[in-house]
């Protein structure tokens, strides 16, 4: 026979139906929405794994400043080293026999103006180099430097294998394909008004790596099409079939695409965030492409022929190993690396599924934390059940009824729920809700198509830690509270402490007294609420401070620019070799380069800036030593820097490394930014004395030709990350912002009816004695109704405090900074949210107080 | 009659509440015997001792010192599970109050003893016994307090214990309801030949007991056997 009392179960459920309707309603909407991230992260991101195989993504890539020769491929492609000291060492012999001949020959000539009439001299001079005695004088200069020249290749080949670490012994040789993958950064016009739009990085439709999915459309077949990123597309609102303007050229959209490559569309690889508004990819026919006039990018990508490495370990072996080979290779040939960018630091290509693992992680994490709440409610209400029926338990137990027997009778209750919670939630994560999912993901990032994948971890996650959690959690609670004997229970004893005496309370009114005592005896259920609130307002703190940081970010961006135009020289010669110089009243020169400053998880790129005496743009003290540097406050403020501190910060790409000593801070937000006077800067860096790479203007240069210009910095570019994150999550926020609502008048809702329930005897004695539903309102809302107010106002210390901090360690996970802000009508929309939610639960409160009938108490009287 | 072959044999009870000056002796050596299928009535003013020795008895509060053992099976020398399985197997419990599951119905309340027992009496015959057929379906709160005695009572009978602790049941019932609880009772003990041990403070009730146990300050003052018991429903009071 199975247990009887399982038939309470159906009948409890449709007694107290509307709570339970809420817990579920719940669980099955966070479930679902867990589920379905789970279900769309997994099936997005088996689609971003496959696409590596399926659209040959490479392994890498690097960029050149001219187009490599063929020998220079081959070379690379054998995975051997190339002779840096012999090279060196040619070259060096070769300097020093051309200026070793020049010198002897100067002195022989010299010797002869000095001796032979001016028409004798030129047959003089042949006579005099045919001699033994210039054989002799040549061969010994000749020697001469050659022993110089040996020992500066000495010297520098030390340098270099110490600053490449050449001579590493771990150094494998690996073969690898080198793919030409050129590609131009062209403007985009796509409303054809004239005015550049965007960035957009053309490639050949012909190529054979980094390939598209296409979303929609085809590939560009004749001249004049383009396919270009579905993404930028849509945000943008360029639409198939659409004429846009390409480097001043006419192109249709004949295709809407995702490069496996370009997942996120990060145009540099230390961009902060990606950009999907102002930076685009595309591909032209080769014809086309050859016809657009920007420089050409020498791109290429590379990929391991043997074995393809595992982890990003391996992966940082590999690329170590190759780094070394590409770089002999290139000084032998005298190339210039300007990008280098291992497939597995290649943001465009990991950021996506690193961001959408991150999504998982903190989707799990935020269920689990509301299936404890719930949980808790569930433990409350049982205790409370218990309380209740503790004379019917105690006659069960006297009977025979085991504790086992009961204890799983009350625990079918929750998990009950929390299965169909789960499976509904599941469900409706693997149908409905994972279409937002997808949705969402699919504006934010470029990905390609997906195929939904079954996600074990969705139900191991969703439902089968929900359960357990559940499970422990009631058991715990259950398990305790029906320790104690059947005699107890029939007696109704079920304190722990057994206090005879009543707790003193202040001289207050009676009332409050009254309410006081009532927020004694349910101090469990006030201590749920209070976690409750809290958690409520850690997430809205974020939901509100987050977008509002962003925009009191766009909001400073104007003044983060150091000047209205920041320019960015190639170099700082023209092709002439004149010196790049503008006659624009007001522009001042500075250098800038970036270094690393390396952290234990996250290695960030600093911009270092060498400032003109005097600046007007950037105002530091110049007589600083070379050791000293200023910060940008925004610097200072997320490694928590401050003047004397010291600092080290490294080469991107050699061994060498530079200490600083902190001299002061410079206001400035706009990056994460060291400067110091250009006289150091040349210093330091080895450039040559009032050597430069930019202009700070607020006048637009125009007497400098554009091929001369690496980028222009604007305003744009500093809010382009907080632009691309409002653009990302500003809807999901504002979103989260009344699912939390909704979420503080459940918790609110099912732990103040637990209250009242509780207190229904007393309650229905009060009226009994002659209280009025507004008195007793007045009693039991009341006590609540302080609490929760004392709740929010700390949770929302609390919530910013929290989000503060986190936000700090987020941020130094990732490149940039910016710091949380919340306004002053963000802390009161935090805390209204929560009271503005409560006044409704009292509405529904009071209609409970006024139906509970007198004979309440009259009837359980035991 | 040697002792072992009574069938509960309560031997040297004692059992006291508090410590120090606050300790109260409540059973001071309590000594007696039932025999099986005897109606036997504890009787005694209140603070007597009496539910204490009845709670003793059925496992459910544990005393002192001395020993109970029922048909040869000594409570004492039994951990919690074994007692909790005595009880299941052997004993049933009748409160005053009737601790009924307020939200299943009179067959149902009576399912929850069905379900303790390997061998329980048949259920429908049992309801027409305690005469709440036409009631089956009701819940708890449609019936009168009489009514949901007999349910209680039904309860703990129907798993046909060796075994029926009754502790005060007709104390919060009026003079006609008790009157047929007890017949009920009665009945059941006639009819099952169950040992019934009932405590009540009701001194009229002895009358229909086979054994009646006066307790007083502890101890039992007298142990009588009743020769000639009339029917519950002849008892007035």
């Amino acid at each position: 026979m199975r247990n009887p009392l399982r038939k309470r179960v159906p009948r409890e459920l449709l007694g107290d139906w509307h709570k339970y309707a809420v817990i579920m309603l719940f669980m099955v909407f966070m479930i679902a929405v867990v589920s379905a991230m789970y279900v769309g992260n997994d099936s997005m991101l088996k689609a971003a794994a496959d696409g590596k195989t399926k659209y040959h993504v490479e392994d890498g890539r690097f960029e050149l400043d001219q187009n490599a020769d063929e020998e220079f491929l081959s070379a690379l492609e054998t995975g051997k080293k190339a002779d840096l000291k012999a090279y060196l060492l040619d070259k060096a012999y070769e300097e020093a026999e051309k200026s070793a001949t020049e010198a002897v020959d100067e002195a022989f000539a010299e010797q002869l103006k000095a001796t032979v009439p001016e028409e004798y001299y030129e047959t003089a001079l042949e006579e005099a180099k045919k001699s033994d005695e210039y054989t002799k004088a040549l061969d010994e200069a000749i020697q001469k430097a050659h022993t110089e020249a040996e020992k500066t290749v000495d010297e520098k080949y030390r340098e270099a294998e110490k600053e490449y670490e050449l001579n590493d012994a771990d150094f494998t040789e690996r073969t690898v394909s080198v793919v030409e993958h050129f590609y131009r950064e062209e403007s985009e016009d796509h409303d054809s008004d004239g005015k550049e739009d965007a960035t957009i990085r053309i490639y050949k439709s012909d190529s054979d790596v980094d390939k598209a999915c296409f979303l929609e459309g085809r590939a560009p077949k004749k001249s004049g099409e383009i396919a270009l990123d579905r993404m930028h597309a849509s945000n943008v609102g360029i639409e198939m079939g659409q004429t846009v303007t390409i480097g001043g050229e006419s192109f249709k959209v004949v295709g809407l695409i995702s490069y496996a490559n370009y997942l996120t569309l990060h145009q540099k690889n230390t961009d902060l965030m990606f950009n999907a508004f102002e930076f685009d990819v595309g591909m032209v026919i080769p014809e086309d492409y050859d016809r657009l006039t920007s420089r050409e990018h020498y791109n290429y990508a590379w990929f391991y022929e043997e074995e393809k490495p595992e982890g990003d370990m391996e992966k940082a072996s590999y690329s170590s190993d190759f780094m070394k080979v590409l770089l002999t290779q290139t000084a032998v040939k005298e190339y210039e690396i300007k990008d280098y960018v291992p497939e597995y630091l290649n943001q465009a290509i990991n950021f996506a599924p690193d961001d959408m693992k991150g999504d998982k992680t903190m989707g799990a994490i935020l269920v689990y934390i509301l299936i404890g709440v719930i949980a808790f409610i569930f433990a409350i209400t049982i205790s409370n059940t218990i309380e209740k029926e503790a004379t019917v338990i105690g006659t069960l137990r006297a009977s025979g009824y085991t504790k086992g027997e009961l204890i799983r009778h009350y625990m079918t209750m929750p998990v009950i729920v929390t299965l169909i919670g789960g499976l509904i939630g599941n469900i409706l994560g693997y149908t409905v809700f994972k279409d937002v999912v997808v949705y969402m993901y699919y504006n934010s990032y470029s990905l390609p198509a997906y195929v939904t994948v079954w996600s074990f971890e969705a139900l191991l996650k969703t439902t089968l830690i929900p359960l357990i959690l559940m499970l422990v959690i009631n058991l715990c609670v259950i398990v305790k509270k029906l320790k104690l004997s059947p005699l107890r229970f029939l007696r109704r004893d079920l304190s722990k402490s057994r206090r005879t005496k009543a707790r003193r309370l202040p001289k207050w009114s009676f009332m409050n007294r009254f309410r006081l005592r009532i927020i004694g005896q349910n101090l469990p259920n006030y201590l749920v609420l209070f976690i409750g609130i809290i958690l409520i307002e850690v997430m809205l703190c974020f939901a509100i401070g987050f977008p509002e940081s962003l925009n009191n970010y766009s909001r400073k961006a104007p003044d983060m620019l150091f000047a209205k135009y920041q320019y960015m020289l190639m170099g700082m010669e023209d092709k002439d070799g004149n010196p790049l110089e503008t006659s624009v009243k007001g522009a001042e020169k500075f250098s800038c380069t970036s270094l690393l400053k390396k952290n234990e998880n996250h290695d960030e790129s600093i911009t270092v800036y060498g400032v003109s005496k005097d600046s007007a743009y950037i105002n530091i003290d110049d007589a600083i030593g070379e050791e000293e540097v200023f910060l940008s406050s925004a610097f200072a403020e997320k490694y928590g820097l401050k003047k004397g501190d010291s600092l080290k910060l490294a080469e991107k790409y050699e061994n060498q490394s530079y200490e600083f000593k902190v001299a002061g801070i410079f206001e400035y937000d706009g990056g994460v930014a060291v400067f110091m006077p250009n006289r150091n800067f040349n210093s330091i860096f080895n450039h040559e004395e009032n050597s430069y790479n930019g202009f700070f203007s607020n006048e637009k240069i125009t007497d400098i030709d554009e091929k001369y210009i690496a980028n222009v910095m604007t305003k744009k570019d500093i809010t382009k990350v907080t632009d691309q994150l409002q653009h990302s999550m500003g809807g999901f926020m504002s979103m989260f912002e009344y699912v939390l609502f909704i979420l503080a008048i459940i918790l609110i809702y099912l732990l103040s009816k637990i209250i009242i329930e509780k207190n229904e005897n007393q309650i229905s004695m009060s009226k009994i004695l002659g209280f009025r539903n507004g008195e007793i309102g007045s009693l039991y809302i009341m006590s609540t109704t302080w609490l929760v107010v004392i709740f929010t106002l700390l949770g929302s210390v609390i919530g910013y405090g929290l989000i503060s901090e986190v936000f700090v360690i987020f941020m130094q996970s990732m490149d940039g900074w910016f710091t949380f802000y919340i306004s002053t009508s963000g802390f009161v929309k935090m805390i209204l949210f929560i009271l503005a939610g409560y006044g409704i639960v009292t509405i529904a409160d009071f209609i409970r107080i006024r139906r509970i009938p007198m004979d309440e108490a009259l009837k359980n009287v035991d | 009659m040697p002792e072992e072959k009574e069938f509960l044999v309560i031997k040297d009870i004692r059992k006291s509440f508090g410590f120090g000056d606050t300790k109260q002796d409540v059973l001071r050596g309590m000594n007696f015997t039932v025999k099986k299928g005897e109606f036997c009535v504890l009787l005694g003013p209140s603070g007597s001792g009496k539910s204490t020795l009845l709670n003793i008895i059925g496992g459910i509060d544990s005393a002192d010192s001395g020993y109970i053992s029922i048909n040869g099976d000594k409570l004492e020398e039994m951990d919690e599970k074994t007692l909790t399985m005595y009880r299941r197997k052997h004993l049933g419990y009748v409160f005053q109050m009737y601790n009924l599951i307020p939200n299943l119905n009179v067959k149902e309340n009576i399912e929850v003893g069905e379900y303790l027992s390997d061998h329980p009496l048949d259920i429908d015959e049992l309801l027409h016994t305690l005469g709440l057929w036409d009631h089956r379906y009701k819940l708890p709160n449609q019936l009168s307090g009489g009514q949901q005695q007999r349910v209680s009572i039904g309860r703990a009978i129907v798993k046909n214990p060796d075994i029926l602790m009754c502790d005060e049941p007709t104390g919060a019932l009026d003079y006609n309801t008790s009157k047929e609880i007890l017949k009920l009772i009665e009945d059941v003990n006639q009819k099952y030949g169950n040992t019934v041990i009932m405590v009540t403070h009701n001194d009229a009730i002895k009358h229909m007991a086979d054994r009646v146990i006066r307790l007083r300050d502890g101890i039992v003052r007298h142990n009588d056997i009743n020769i000639q018991k009339i029917s519950a429903m002849d008892l007035d009071w």
